[in-house]
């Protein structure tokens, strides 16, 4: 039921955007009367964390980059890929190695600086040298992890002439366009501005913070709000209607809807700031409330995963991470499969998303349902509910309760996270007779303790980055992460599967082939259960009824540029 | 703790030493004189009464409860009260009457707990600054200081943050911050009772520092410590109420009060019956500690003897 | 003000830059014990990158290092730089806030002694009649019942319920800024203590009303009452000035759980995010603000006393 509804609404803003094409703007016809106030309000829970391109890392702050800078590419509103600094699309050798992208002319910072194939080679040596989150969008150019060790210039990318750039790649990197398409570490950056306020320094003032975006910052009052106007006189085209962006901080998710209740937002869930579960389904019940809501297809996955090389579930225990784990005799095997199917995901997604709204059960494996990889709406075997098997197969696996004594499954509270692991808690020992301790934390030590790989059972949650597997993969799966630690927290390592997507990675994504590798590779995740895959998020937005343009295509809001406010 | 203790006690002047010129007879009868005067306090009978439900409630809650209090998807999720589940369900479908009943356990758990231990605490740094003086002395009415300049919610918070969110350590936590306030009081009183005759006496005849401590100064200012004692109960299950308001209380699934609340809330509109019975819950019991402790104090003040 | 007061004052002063001081050290000290290093956030940092992080914090020196230079930066007034929002000075960000949670503050204390007094007043001179009862009655229930369920109760009745019964034309707005939003918040935080004041005014004012010069005074006339009413009035100031310290202090507390709750940024709420974050800096400062902040409010209600009560010199 809510599936359908969210199908629809993404199709009608996907099929109202295929006339508009991308650039937002306008496409409201004459027949709209705007309000004289454009200012758009709304609320967020905590303060950004940074409005870095080369150090940003969240969903939330990721949403005002998209508006204040530009990259060689975009994604318009139905995620599909368009030229931005770019004046068309990449030349791609037949060997795929080297790519050759022609600038716009036009480009311009907001503050009337011109825009040449030198500050996007210095925006990038600047991205890899400071070598923070998102720096792997570059590292496909030969020479990109040298100068994220120390070199200074990276040797793989040119500027043949002003308006020209070059880069030569390692390996054919298909998904390579799709990085570059993302609003973070590969934005062009005014170097005159940077230089002068330090490069520490640049984004605490809204003077300093300049961008070739369509939007610009005008205040910042840290932890209390912040605000954009639109660039007059963009190079990209049309910056639409809004004259005022303001964003209040510091207000949860409670004190969010109570302001858009009186009037004081246009919208709750912009910059994944939404409404929480309880609001959400007062509206839902509501007759007039409802059309306020709508629900849209998310771009988050949340799981809990075992830890495969120590305590009860490893598959190898005492292996060192990131050596291989495949075990013929896995000793936990049995235990994972137990405590997956112990658990009922519709009750979860009952319980912890407000009946199902703010999430949905996940019974396709970790990637994302609606994106390239989902295994499909029974593909995880091992989702399906049974208490009877799963109790069963537990007893086998530990009959006098030895291996699950002092078991602790550990989580952050944030979000509904707090709901899910009561609710797993409460499954577990009703289903298998087990008692699980929650060990809530914050983000930071939960983050400590994975890397120690001192977590047993924990909360995993992957937010999309692009539509690609490679994406879940190389960040989430692989030995090499095993090895490393930044993911992969499980150190599960299977050489057989990281050869396929290996493979996959240098293929082109358009090739249903190339998919059907990556579903493949899905496959032996699910059946060594991993992840034990619960609910796929979905983005709850409340949303005035006078404005239009508003929406979110899974990834990312709509442009700013789409947005206007009627009269009211 | 400054925080809710309601204050005829922090009043100088209204701080009356008990017992007078004669010591162990007196005192036998004060104390039935005390009883006398508390059970003719209606308030403070009814306050009685209700502490006594409460406690039988979180004794009982030990043993047995409607249904467990972990137990979720009993029924419609943020349904009302029904015949089955009396007191209605919360928002994961957890029978409400069953997590009250835990609750009260949990409160008066934290309650009595952080009061028993603050007292312990105050009582004895207290008697030994009031009595030695000297350095012990200096030393405390400094820590009393200092505490002034500090409020106790955020030590309490920052303590539960670093040594961890288990029922014990909650009531660590509160006991450190509120034991500054009953040391501040027995100080005073053993300050104001060394001077008096009886204790001149007991130390003319050669009796140890200890006993004089334990027999002589110690029930004299047992009145008041009572008084402090009873009035710290529900300032600690408030206490505990904040923490879990800012999500540092007793940790999940315990249905502490103030958890229960603090969810609760954000589904006010659409099912207030979560978040009314535990806050009713709370505030009973508060008010029966606080009638019980007014009429304590009432009890053992000697200006109301007649 | 005499000599001996400018002496206190002081003194007091000293005794409250000594306690911020220890008590922020205490805090900075604690901090900086504890295991593994403070600075991994949401993000997946690299070694290189988190090397550069640390040398920027100074988090890479042996902390009595540390402590030096962060007692330096004190010196001037600098509280240094959050570890979570990198390039946000906190002492500025601190001084913002803790406007904010004054003015709630003093609006908090205002309805404390207005309100507290207003009923206490009529408690006692309608004594033992049934607005008597009823006052003592709303008294107990108002300290007895905690400070949020009053705020969860007005944000209710003033945001939700206001604005659906007027059709959206009064109601509260949540959040700061607007002169509108200090009444309720401040309700919310200073209605026990304004129920503790009311018992101690109406004790303190039945006691003046019992002595015998007032008894005569009163019989003599109504311009007698309304003086005895003024003199009794004062009287019961005096017990009220005493437990001012122990409520700025508790006001000063409750504001953490009633910023959080009304969405107002003020420094209980910052107190809160930075502890949940492990923002160790601003915690650091937030506890330097307190100490110094608690301390001159009690200096401050220590310097009125004399006023109210002439017995009381320095």
């Amino acid at each position: 039921m809510t599936g359908s509804s969210k199908f629809r609404s993404l199709a009608i803003a996907m099929g109202a955007l295929f006339v508009v094409a991308g650039c937002g703007g306008g496409g409201g016809g004459s027949s709209e009367t705007l309000a004289a106030d454009q200012t758009f309000r709304f609320g967020m829970s905590n303060d950004i964390t940074s409005l870095d391109p080369a150090h940003v890392d969240s969903a939330v702050d990721i949403t005002y980059l998209n508006e204040v800078f530009t990259g060689l590419y975009r994604f318009d509103n139905s995620l599909k890929i368009v030229p931005s600094g770019a004046a068309s699309m990449p030349e791609i050798s037949a060997d795929g190695l080297t790519w050759t992208f022609h600038l716009r002319h036009d480009v311009v910072f907001s503050n009337g600086d011109k825009v040449t194939s030198a500050d996007w080679v210095w925006s990038w040596t600047r991205t890899l040298r400071l070598n923070d989150a998102y720096a792997s969008n570059l590292e496909a150019i030969h020479g990109a992890t040298d100068v994220e060790n120390g070199a200074a210039t990276i040797t793989g990318l040119s500027a043949p002439d002003a308006y020209t750039l070059k880069a030569q790649l390692d390996s054919p990197a298909g998904y390579w366009l799709t990085q570059l398409a993302m609003p973070t570490a590969s934005e062009v950056l005014d170097k005159k501005v940077i230089d002068a306020a330090g490069d520490d320094h640049w984004t605490e003032q809204a003077s300093t913070y300049i961008g070739s975006g369509p939007f610009k910052m005008t205040a910042r009052t840290p932890k209390q709000s912040m605000d954009f106007v639109p660039v007059k006189n963009w190079w990209g085209g049309d910056t639409g209607k809004l004259t005022a962006i303001h964003v209040d901080i510091g207000i949860d998710d409670v004190s969010r809807v109570k302001k858009f209740e009186s009037g004081g937002y246009e919208n709750v869930g912009m910059a994944n700031n939404g409404p929480g579960p309880d609001d959400v389904l007062r509206y839902k019940n509501d007759p007039v409330k409802n059309k306020l809501l709508t629900v849209y297809n998310g771009a988050r996955t949340t799981a809990f995963g075992f830890n495969f090389v120590t305590g009860p579930f490893a598959s190898k225990p005492g292996a060192t991470p990131g050596a291989d784990t495949t075990n013929s005799a896995d000793p936990g095997l049995d235990g994972r499969r137990a405590f997956s199917m112990a658990i009922d995901r519709a009750q979860l997604a009952d319980i912890a998303c407000a009946h199902a709204i703010t999430c949905q059960p996940a019974y396709g494996g970790p990637i994302t349902k609606g994106f390239k990889g989902y295994l499909g709406d029974t593909g995880d075997p091992y989702a399906k509910f049974d208490a009877t098997a799963a109790k069963a197969l537990y007893q086998k696996w530990d009959p006098t309760g030895s291996k699950v004594k002092g078991l602790e499954y550990r989580y952050n509270t944030s979000g509904g996270n707090t709901k899910r692991a009561e609710n797993l808690q409460a499954q577990w020992k009703q289903n298998l007779g087990v008692d699980v301790k929650l060990v809530p934390s914050d983000f930071p030590t939960l983050q400590r303790d994975r890397k120690k790989k001192v977590v047993i059972l924990g909360r995993e949650s992957w937010g999309i980055d692009y539509d690609h597997p490679q994406d879940w993969f190389d960040n989430l799966f692989s030995c090499s992460q095993a090895k490393v630690g930044r993911g992969n927290d499980e150190a599960y390592c299977n050489p057989a599967m990281d050869a396929i997507t290996t493979a996959a990675n240098a293929k082109s994504i358009n090739d249903p082939a190339t998919v059907n590798d990556y579903v493949k590779a899905g496959q032996m995740l699910v059946n060594d259960v991993v992840w034990a895959t619960i609910d796929y998020g979905t983005q709850p937005y409340m949303t005035q009824s006078y404005v239009r343009g508003m929406g979110y295509n899974g990834l990312y809001d709509f442009n700013w540029e789409g947005i206007r406010l009627l009269q009211h | 703790m400054a925080t809710v203790v309601p204050t005829a006690l922090e009043l100088p002047d209204q701080l009356q030493v008990v017992g007078a010129a004669e010591e162990l007879p007196e005192q036998v009868t004060l104390w039935q004189d005390a009883w006398r005067r508390l059970k003719r306090n209606r308030l403070a009978v009814i306050g009685l009464v209700i502490i006594g439900v409460f406690l039988t409630t979180a004794l009982v809650s030990f043993v047995w409860t409607p249904y467990p209090t972990w137990r979720q998807a009993l029924g419609p999720t943020y349904q009302g009260p029904t015949l089955i589940h009396p007191l209605g369900l919360d928002d994961y479908g957890r029978d409400i009457l069953s997590r009250v009943m835990g609750g009260a356990a949990i409160a008066l758990s934290v309650g009595v707990g952080a009061s028993m231990l603050a007292s312990a605490i105050g009582i004895i740094l207290g008697l030994l600054a009031g009595f030695y003086r000297g350095k012990i002395d200096v030393l405390i009415s400094l820590l009393i200081n200092i505490s002034y300049g500090v409020p106790d919610l955020l030590i309490a918070l920052i303590l539960v943050v670093l040594i961890g969110r288990g029922i014990q350590n909650i009531i660590l936590a509160i006991s450190i911050t509120a034991w500054l306030g009953m040391a501040r009081l027995v100080r005073g009183q053993t300050l104001a009772l060394r001077e008096r005759e009886f204790v001149e006496a007991a130390r003319s005849i050669g009796t140890k520092n200890r006993k004089i401590l334990t027999r002589h100064i110690l029930p004299n200012a047992l009145g008041p410590i009572v008084v402090q004692a009873t009035y710290l109960v529900p300032a600690a299950i408030i206490f505990e109420a904040f923490l879990s308001l800012l999500g540092l209380g007793v940790p999940p699934p315990a249905p502490s009060w103030g958890a229960m609340a603090s969810e609760g809330y954000k589904a006010i509109q659409i099912a207030p019956h979560i978040v009314l019975m535990p806050c009713l819950a709370l505030s009973l019991t508060v008010l029966a500690f606080n009638w019980v402790g007014d009429g304590l104090r009432d009890a053992i003040d000697p200006r109301m003897r007649r | 003000m005499s000599r001996g007061t400018l002496v206190y004052a002081v003194q007091r002063l000293l005794l409250i830059t000594f306690t911020a001081l220890v008590v922020s050290s205490i805090v900075f000290i604690g901090v900086h014990q504890l295991p593994g290093n403070a600075l991994a956030s949401e993000r997946r940092l690299n070694p290189a990158t988190e090397q550069a992080l640390l040398h920027h914090y100074n988090l890479d020196l042996p902390w009595p290092q540390q402590y030096l230079l962060w007692l330096e930066g004190l010196a001037h007034g600098n509280l240094g730089e959050s570890l979570v929002n990198m390039g946000t000075q906190i002492t500025p960000l601190l001084l913002r806030e803790v406007k904010v949670s004054v003015t709630l503050g003093l609006a908090a204390v205002f309805v404390t002694i207005f309100i507290g007094m207003s009923l206490g007043v009529l408690a006692a001179i309608r004594q033992n009649t049934w607005v008597d009862y009823a006052a003592s009655t709303a008294a107990v229930i108002g300290y007895s019942v905690p400070s949020f369920v009053w705020a969860f109760l007005l944000i209710l009745l003033t945001v939700t319920g206001l604005y659906a019964w007027t059709g959206g034309t009064i109601y509260e707005d949540i959040g700061w800024g607007k002169i509108e939003q200090i009444p309720v918040p401040a309700l919310a935080l200073g209605l026990p203590y304004a129920a503790i004041v009311a018992r101690l005014t109406r004790a303190s004012m039945l006691e003046t009303i019992r002595q015998d010069y007032v008894r005569t005074a009163w019989a003599k006339g109504l311009s007698a009452r309304v003086v005895i009413l003024r003199h009794a009035l004062r009287n019961a100031l005096i017990p009220v000035a005493t437990i001012l310290g122990p409520l700025v202090t508790g006001i000063i507390t409750g504001s953490v759980v009633i910023e959080f709750l009304f969405g107002i940024p003020g420094l209980g709420q910052e107190f809160v995010t930075s502890i949940l974050s492990r923002d160790y800096n601003i915690v650091i400062g937030v506890f330097t603000f307190y100490a110094a902040l608690i301390g001159l409010a009690n200096l401050t209600v220590d310097l009125l006393y004399p006023v109210l009560d002439p017995r009381i010199r320095y």
